[in-house]
């Protein structure tokens, strides 16, 4: 199977340029990142991020054939040759396949993605009822690979400015907690034209989640309650 | 031949991204609406000419009737139609009537070949 694979070396290269490959999948091989272990053995100066190799861990998020996806989650069956695999789309990269995700990682830490409760500490845990759990469902799954933020064009343009889909995906995992007592500190600080405003509804985000979660409905989840907060 | 420091590359060559049919429209309604944007001043004048008298009426409708110029004005109509039906797309979904993914693909594609049957039919129609 014919690979082509965007490379980069900071330290010997201008710019960055495609390599082909051709490497052959063995028995049991199934998904891209086993056939991206393989060309690793071929050549070992080819850098990327991997970890659980199961979807879990969201290291190996790339663009695959012009889509963002995990390698782990992606079959080798059904993939059209040759395989063209670039970065994240917008993201600086470090080496080849390999991002620098910090300030993706800003936009998450800015919107304080833990528990905030100020009443005081129950002698035992904070008891959800059965639907308010349910109301984390599509939300905490999120694993933050980034495939979402780095497929959406508003925050390909804005990046320093646009929390993008995965952060206000978090954002609103924790706005919809029934545990949590910061909803409206938390929407103060989205409700800005930048942070939350420049989603245009495009939905990249839905289509190329990993999980199968939808960042743009959390999103318009978060439009809704600013608009009942302020009537 | 070292990159120099903070000069990171970034992929993001447009043309080797797959877009997902909701990014199509979506760029579509903003390519209509600078379309309009340049469209509209001319459209205006144009109107105020036609409504003169009957002699500058039939002046501006030949002037129109050329195929190159009356396939501009087919453009315009193409624009025209895609900005409202995107548009009306993205009010709904804001307020979050279609807004699944699957209800979002059907309406992109609703809005796309929508707006160009319109545009052909009026091109048929002027050019035939």
């Amino acid at each position: 199977m014919r690979i082509s694979i965007y490379r980069f070396n900071p330290e010997t290269d201008a710019k960055p340029r495609m390599q082909d490959y051709d490497v052959t999948p063995e028995a049991g091989d199934k998904k891209l990142l086993d056939a991206l272990m393989r060309l690793k053995t071929i050549d070992d100066s080819l850098s990327f991020r991997r970890s659980c190799r199961e979807g879990v861990c969201g290291s190996d998020a790339m663009n695959i054939n012009g889509r963002n996806g995990l390698a782990c989650l992606t079959s080798l069956a059904g993939l059209k040759e040759p395989v063209v695999l670039r970065p994240l789309p917008g993201f600086p990269v470090i080496r080849d396949l390999i991002v620098d995700m910090t300030q993706f990682f800003a936009h998450y830490n800015a919107i304080k993605p833990y528990l905030i409760n100020d009443e005081l500490t129950p002698e035992r845990e904070r008891l959800q009822t059965p639907e308010e759990r349910d109301r984390l469902n599509g939300l905490y799954e999120c694993i933050l690979c980034a495939c979402c933020s780095a497929f959406c064009p508003s925050y390909w343009w804005n990046p320093d400015k646009f929390v993008g889909p995965a952060g206000l995906l978090q954002a609103y995992r924790f706005i919809s907690d029934s545990r949590d007592t910061a909803t409206a500190e938390r929407l103060a600080y989205l409700d800005d034209v930048y942070r939350l405003y420049r989603c245009r509804t495009i939905m990249n985000c839905t289509e190329v989640c990993p999980k199968g979660l939808s960042p743009s409905h959390a999103i318009e989840r978060i439009r809704l309650a600013l608009v009942r907060e302020s009537s | 031949m070292r990159a120099p420091p903070g000069s990171a590359p970034k992929f993001l060559n447009l043309s080797q991204i797959r877009f997902p049919i909701g990014a199509i429209a979506s760029i579509g309604h903003r390519i209509s609406g600078v379309l309009l944007l340049v469209a509209l001043p001319l459209l205006a004048l144009a109107l105020d000419r036609s409504l003169r008298s009957e002699a500058e009426f039939e002046a501006l409708r030949d002037l129109v009737s050329a195929p190159a110029r009356a396939l501009l004005l087919v453009v315009v109509v193409w624009a025209a139609s895609h900005h409202v039906l995107a548009g009306l797309r993205h009010l709904l979904m804001d307020a979050g009537i279609g807004s699944r993914l699957d209800q979002a693909r059907t309406s992109a594609w609703a809005a796309i070949i929508a707006a160009a049957v319109i545009a052909l039919a009026v091109a048929i129609r002027w050019l035939s």
